[in-house]
């Protein structure tokens, strides 16, 4: 048994002023928050309030911050928690507006569901053969990863800080849905979703992996979101300024064997977006950061063999189409 | 009124949403009412698969006799035929909508064995197919924009007047308001009701609302005292294990190391029937040959680590999670828990009930396909094939029907009613009524019957719903007010498990799910029949219905 120290988030409906409401409970070591939250609703507040059902992470309704990080309640168990932080503070998901209580409204997270165009989409002259399976290997089927096991949550998005800052960016489980239909050989509009994609915030990934450590389920979004970059740069090519600053990055470090901010702001961003970052260019020389002479790299040919090696690793080889992706017509826009 | 449509659905899991996108092929204008988002919906709670006699080794009439077995000949034989028949074209257009299924080497759907078929007919996505299937659902309900979802809007009350549905009055949770929706045809798909039992493998949200407010508007409730109990669910936290644990190999045992299931099913063993398979349990268990912890052990260990991990992935999770156990290595300890309620809003083949415009699918209605006992993979099937046909009718029916005359006075006198509960300054506790009506059902209408404990549990319930009209709502909140709902799912709960008791007390037999320990042998002459319960003021009153024999006279059944 521990001594089980909630300090739960209250109000934010037109009753109460928010505040912390502190319980403690005895509680074995492997109790659910979930449970824990449970027993405050039965035997001391019935007016808790928060989104519940299966308690066994597959209906994706408890999301919460547990300790300031997004989870199931379902699925965490008090024990860990308490011999880290001594307590357990429970907010209601982030990046959405709450409701009442540990209860938010889940709008804006299906609103950016809904952008990716989450299902398939057909060629109208070569539709998938209707009343048979269209075949697919075992192969095929590992090509989604771990998609099909995402549960629409929201802990991702809960504690993304990029759909916090920016609100064109689609957001961690958006994204790694329109993965699971640009690998999808019944799905025609590779190149069309993905040039979507490029334009509206997939490069705004920051790759903080928090989305990785969120998901109760191991779809890890972010990975997903990198694997977007490496299909949309293939498929389109650097076209907007976050795939290229992406792929000059590469190739720029190739040329010179140091990185050249200059060179590189103004691949990224083409000769007149340049001025725009002046200031932050004045900023990063003075911290040391860009050079204004750039060095120069005596041993070029050295690097360049790393370059030739890295090439022929195989999670780079990445980079090919999806089996059987690009081979029929797209489904018009 | 705003939230008026031709088609109204209730409910927006598997038969849901599936009847809905039907509906709407048919040209009505529908609606879905669902008190969870319809992501939410316990479908995704499914894990095995769903059954379809695709391979060409298999088929229909085969697959037909299996459920009719499985059903321990409870089952009206037509229904199981459009069921079996429609089986193959459902998987195969849930797979065209997107269903990311498990494959095999061939690109063809894999298949997996099951409890109580004679082959291997399961169809899966690891085992998480209902999650599958409702993302493939939703994602055509998403693209078909011209479908209203009212999410977290719970259904109080239906308003029927001359044996004909006109709509129903919803509170919807984020605001606590009250309103009317008029529909010409209304489809109960709300799902199961299995949280009148404690010891259930079903969600806190599964309280069989819809199944509770038909039957309080007039509709009959079929065969109600059948209540499957799934022998694998895991120990303390009643969590299921899927039956594809042993569809793929996975053996049953008791403290000796025994496989005690050869004993009692010698040709099928662990891959019985359900009923069968939880009674042989509970007996070894009875007879002191369970574990200390009181369980009884599946083991896994035997099939390897990458079977276990891909093929299983979700219930190695839940056991390393919810009870610190690794399956690649260890035993689950595992008992019997309330699983699946065979009974449900009585429908005839074409999911219409008896009020004109009522229809109702998936594990809400009972049409009856599962009989007195459900084959495992036979619900999924069930939800979507029934959820269509369910569409097509009901979209069919609004066409020919006048407008509802649903009109504020209805939904008047529902809200002066919720306020009396709402309102109360004090009263009875939700919390302590549940707790007993739960032990209620988990001590004394459980898988075997005895007839004291079935008299003394209907006394009690009916206690309890007495004390229910005097019980308090102390949070005063009309934002998503959680205790009021409570209070609301209780008074359904109570209702329904009123109709299982008295099933049970009426049925002098043994079948299926539903053992009778003082009489313990089936009875074709005197209960070969359907129970039809219909709600009178003094609780529910009883009605008998032939089952449909086609092909397949009942005989004795042993696995």
């Amino acid at each position: 048994m521990v001594e089980v120290k909630l300090e739960v988030f209250r109000g934010a409906d037109h009753e109460g002023k928010p505040h912390y409401e502190k319980f403690t409970l005895d509680l074995p070591e492997t109790t659910p928050i979930l449970t824990a939250l449970l027993k405050v609703r039965t035997d001391i507040d019935p007016s808790l309030t928060m989104r519940y059902s299966c308690r066994q992470a597959i209906c994706g309704s408890c999301a919460m911050k547990v300790n300031g990080k997004s989870r199931l309640v379902c699925s965490t168990l008090v024990g860990p928690e308490i011999k880290t932080y001594g307590k357990i503070r429970i907010d209601p998901p982030g990046n959405m507006p709450i409701l009442r209580d540990l209860v938010t409204d889940f709008s804006p997270f299906w609103e950016r569901y809904l952008k990716v165009d989450p299902y398939l989409l057909e060629d109208p002259e070569h539709p998938n053969p209707k009343g048979q399976v269209t075949k697919m290997s075992p192969e095929q089927v590992d090509q989604f990863k771990e998609t099909p096991r995402c549960i629409a949550c929201g802990a991702c998005y809960s504690g993304c800080p990029s759909v916090g800052e920016d609100p064109e960016y689609l957001g961690p489980m958006a994204l790694a849905k329109a993965y699971r239909f640009v690998v999808d050989p019944r799905d025609h509009a590779y190149h069309r979703r993905l040039l979507k994609l490029q334009d509206k915030g997939l490069w705004l990934c920051l790759r903080c992996s928090l989305c990785i450590e969120a998901c109760p389920k191991e779809v890890r979004p972010a990975d997903r979101i990198t694997d977007l970059k490496r299909l949309a740069n293939q498929e389109i090519g650097p076209k907007e300024s976050g795939s290229r600053h992406s792929a000059m990055f590469v190739t720029n470090i190739e040329d010179g064997g140091l990185l050249n901010e200059f060179k590189l702001a103004r691949q990224s961003l083409g000769f007149f977006g340049i001025f725009g970052q002046i200031g932050k260019g004045f900023a990063m020389m003075r911290h040391g950061k860009s050079f204004m002479a750039h060095p120069i790299i005596h041993d070029l040919d050295s690097l360049r063999a790393i370059y030739v090696e890295l090439n022929k690793k195989e999670d780079l080889k990445h980079r090919e189409r999806p089996a059987g992706k690009g081979v029929k017509g797209e489904a018009p826009t | 009124m705003n939230h008026s449509h031709d088609v109204l659905v209730v409910g927006a899991g598997l038969a849901g949403q599936r009847a809905a996108l039907e509906a709407l092929k048919a040209g009505a204008d529908v609606g879905v009412i669902s008190k969870l988002h319809p992501m939410r919906s316990h479908s995704v709670s499914a894990q095995g698969g769903i059954n379809a006699a695709l391979d060409p080794t298999d088929s229909v009439k085969e697959h037909v006799f299996d459920t009719i077995k499985g059903s321990d000949y409870l089952a009206d034989q037509d229904g199981v035929e459009i069921l079996c028949k429609e089986a193959g074209p459902a998987v195969i257009e849930m797979e065209n909508f997107g269903t990311i299924f498990n494959r095999s080497a061939d690109g063809s759907l894999d298949r997996r064995a099951f409890g109580g078929a004679a082959k291997a007919r399961t169809i899966y996505a690891a085992d998480r197919t209902g999650l599958a299937l409702l993302q493939a659902l939703y994602e055509e309900l998403t693209r078909e924009k011209r479908i209203k979802v009212y999410e977290e809007w719970d259904a109080l009350e239906l308003v029927v007047r001359e044996k004909k549905v006109q709509g129903l009055i919803g509170f919807e949770r984020k605001t606590g308001k009250i309103e009317g929706f008029p529909a010409k045809a209304v489809i109960i798909a709300t799902g199961p009701a299995g949280r009148i039992y404690g010891k259930t493998t079903n969600s806190h949200s599964s309280s069989g609302d819809g199944c509770a407010i038909a039957y309080r508007a007039g509709a009959y409730l079929k065969d109600m005292e059948f209540v499957q109990f799934h022998p694998t669910a895991l120990l303390h936290t009643c969590i299921l294990m899927t039956e594809a644990a042993r569809g793929e190999g996975g053996i049953l045992k008791n403290n000796k190391g025994e496989r005690f299931m050869e004993r009692y099913a010698p040709n099928y063993k662990d891959l019985a029937s359900r009923d069968v398979v939880s009674r042989s349990m509970l007996t070894e268990i009875k007879e002191g040959r369970g574990f200390p912890d009181g369980s009884i052990h599946l083991e896994l260990m035997h099939l390897g680590r990458e079977k276990v991990e891909t093929k299983l992935e979700e219930i190695v999770q839940i056991a390393r999670t919810f009870a610190g156990i690794d399956p690649v290595t260890e035993p689950i300890p595992v008992l019997p828990a309330q699983h699946y309620i065979m009974g449900g809003v009585s429908t005839d083949n074409k999911t219409a009930t008896n009020i004109a415009g009522l229809y109702s699918a998936g594990e809400a209605a009972c049409v009856s396909v599962h009989g007195a006992n459900r084959l495992g993979a036979n619900s999924l099937l069930d939800t979507i094939v029934f959820g269509k046909i369910a569409g097509a009718q009901s979209g069919e029916y609004a066409k020919k029907s006048t407008a509802s005359d649903l009109n504020q006075a209805d939904v008047d006198l529902i809200t002066k009613r919720v306020h009396t509960l709402w309102d109360r300054k004090e009263g009875e506790s939700i919390v302590q009524i549940r707790n007993e009506m739960q032990s209620t059902m988990d001590d004394r209408v459980g898988p075997f019957r005895m007839p004291d404990d079935l008299l003394g549990a209907l006394a009690r319930i009916t206690e309890l719903k007495g004390r229910f009209k005097n019980c308090f709502v102390k949070d005063k909140s009309t934002v998503y007010n959680m205790n009021l709902i409570d209070a609301i799912e209780l008074g359904n709960m109570l209702d329904l498990a009123e109709v299982i008791i008295v099933g049970a007390i009426a049925r002098t037999e043994s079948r299926g799910a539903h053992v009778r320990m003082d009489y313990p042998n089936r009875d074709d002459e005197k209960w070969l029949k359907h129970t039809l319960a219909l709600s009178t003021k003094t609780g529910p009153s009883l009605s008998y219905q032939p089952v449909t024999i086609t092909e397949y006279p009942p005989k004795a059944r042993s696995y």
